[in-house]
């Protein structure tokens, strides 16, 4: 019998499974939902500022939900606050957002500076990761990380970044650079913590958004640089990218990670043909998940396995209005599924 | 004559859809120095650009970046002739709150169907990103909108949208407003789902579809006058 972190790496790998795993990466794909806070006492907001809070949160999703695995962060706002931006913690319901940008202009970027507020974050997230790891349970830990374009986006204003892209070419790359750096400082702090996995999540920098020709010139070289760099301290990657992907399949090929996590607007099936090696992570409609019935759910889930998906997950991350019942419909798809060729 | 004033005309939406802001100026200042009217001017010239570089948009070969950078040339021109327009009468405008639901700070796509709703000169209430529900409802009161628009790029605060379709009705103003959604995780079968009046992919289509259901509802827009006044 093979451990919930074994199953994982395997069939990130594209390797043989008895079954496919179920997970939720964490991150931008948050995974937390109300009752589970509510069941476990380890509420947000606290939650984000706490790592005892924040592991014991992670540890009750599993337990509560069916999710295989343990993810922190619970957001994407630990990056840009660490270099100055103005975050809200939300409420319970709601997640952390960037409320105000320390940049004016992407030339500006030489003036980033770690503040004292947001390495404390970084600080809460690698301790909440140690927490985890220390439990020994057999449950594979991902490290999340924001992608360079939406790290970047947390610091200037979007539309000032993306007119930047055709107007200072250079010091975009200048920032970009820089970001990825601080990215891949923070990974490796998550992974020397004990997860295992890693996801890069980076929903302002999709095909639908910057077009084939500027994701491959802003995207993919930083993304790569950050597998390139952190594949060596961890077991297995996934990639998340939203949106409709069919404009950069060729791009997504170079991707240097094991796994893509796509959202419901791409096909599991049509990804699958056009990717070279890279398995699929996906993408059971995340408004389903909240607004269906347990029934629907696991049909959709069923039906994205069948359709290739080598890890089942939700398509970007749960509301945290999302019912339980739900989660454990779709923790049973993955259960009762037996991949065709693996001998039942 | 005629031929020098289409040659500008040409250059004011070379400007725009090329993205060269230098241009759109230039050209711009050369429309008054030859009295070229300023309404002939930026509809013949800058918003014609402007829907060829929507075309483009639509067509994949332009995405957000480009069309950003074409905006950008298209107020740069608009900033040097909009002073100059002659407004012998001000008629009364479509009414337009526009923002991006509670729990989402995307605005990417809010920005751009608002852009495209200014160029068609509709007057626009626009309440930023993460907006509380009840807001888009005391805006259109306020206002007395005609439309309410609702953006979201999250699958997780779609939902809010129906909200906000529930609380118009309590207010008894949904059969008044016309309400539209759109953003990533929104499709057709959503917005019926939830009651909308109509979904747009891109801002492009919802400035089309918007005047459709505009005129549907007997509301006269800015665009005949734009019109009466260019021809």
């Amino acid at each position: 019998m093979m451990t919930s972190g074994e199953r994982l790496v395997k069939a990130l790998k594209g390797e043989k499974v008895d079954r496919p795993p179920f997970i939720c990466p964490g991150g931008m794909m948050n995974m937390v939902t109300v009752e589970v806070m509510q069941q476990v006492c380890a509420p947000w907001p606290d939650a984000h500022v706490d790592p005892r809070i924040m592991s014991q949160l992670a540890l009750g999703v599993h337990r509560l939900t069916g999710i295989e695995n343990l993810g922190v962060p619970f957001c994407m706002t630990v990056e840009a606050e660490s270099l100055g931006a103005q975050v809200v913690m939300g409420t319970l319901e709601t997640e952390p957002r960037v409320a105000g940008y320390p940049l004016l202009e992407v030339a500006e970027w030489p003036r980033l500076r770690e503040t004292g507020k947001g390495a404390a974050r970084m600080e809460i997230v690698t301790r909440a990761v140690a927490e985890l790891a220390g439990g020994n349970n057999g449950l594979p830990i991902i490290a999340n990380l924001t992608g360079p374009v939406s790290l970047a986006t947390s610091l200037v204003e979007p539309m000032t970044f993306y007119k930047a892209m055709g107007k200072q070419p250079k010091e975009v790359h200048g920032f970009l650079s820089f970001i990825t750096e601080r990215l891949i400082a923070f990974g490796k702090a998550q992974l020397q913590a004990g997860a295992e996995v890693l996801t890069i999540a980076d929903p302002s920098g999709t095909g639908e958004i910057l077009g084939p020709r500027r994701f491959a010139e802003f995207a993919l070289p930083y993304l790569n640089r950050i597998l390139e760099e952190l594949s060596t301290c961890c077991k297995a990657t996934i990639v998340h990218i939203c949106g409709r992907l069919r404009s950069i399949f060729k791009e997504i090929n170079q991707l240097k990670t094991d796994a893509v996590s796509i959202d419901s607007y791409t096909s599991v099936a049509e990804l699958k043909n056009a990717l070279d090696s890279k398995v699929v992570v996906g993408n059971v409609s995340t408004y389903l998940l909240q607004k269906g019935h347990p029934e629907r759910v696991k049909r959709a889930a069923t039906a994205c396995l069948k359709q290739g998906a080598a890890v089942l997950s939700p398509a970007c991350g749960i509301s945290p209005l999302t019912p339980l019942a739900n989660l454990q419909a779709m923790a049973q798809a993955a259960k009762e599924f037996s991949p065709a060729g693996a001998g039942g | 004559m005629m031929s020098n004033t289409q040659n500008i005309l040409d250059r004011l939406a070379r400007g725009v859809r090329d993205m060269d802001e230098e241009l759109a100026v230039e050209a711009a200042r050369e429309a008054l120095e030859n009295k070229i009217e300023a309404l002939t001017a930026i509809n013949e010239g800058l918003v014609k650009g402007m829907n060829e570089a929507s075309r483009l948009y639509e067509e994949g070969e332009y995405f957000v970046p480009e069309l950003l950078l074409c905006s950008d040339a298209m107020y740069a021109g608009l900033n040097i002739l909009s002073p100059h327009i002659q407004r012998s009468n001000e008629k009364s405008k479509v009414r337009v709150v526009i923002g991006v639901v509670e729990g989402d700070t995307h605005d990417i796509g809010k920005n751009l169907v608002k852009l495209m709703f200014d160029v068609e000169g509709f007057e626009i209430y626009d309440l930023g990103r993460d907006v509380p529900l009840t807001d888009f409802v005391s805006k259109a009161k306020e206002v007395d909108a005609h439309m309410v628009c609702l953006s979201t790029l999250m699958s997780t605060t779609m939902d809010g949208m129906s909200v906000v379709i529930d609380l118009l009705k309590k207010e008894g103003l949904r059969e008044k407003v016309i309400v539209l959604v759109g953003g990533g995780p929104v499709s057709q079968s959503f917005a019926a789902s939830i009651g909308a009046d109509g979904y747009a992919e891109n801002a492009t289509r919802a400035v089309r579809l918007a005047k459709r259901l505009l005129s549907q509802k007997g509301v006269a827009f800015f665009d005949d006058d734009v019109r009466r006044a260019a021809g």
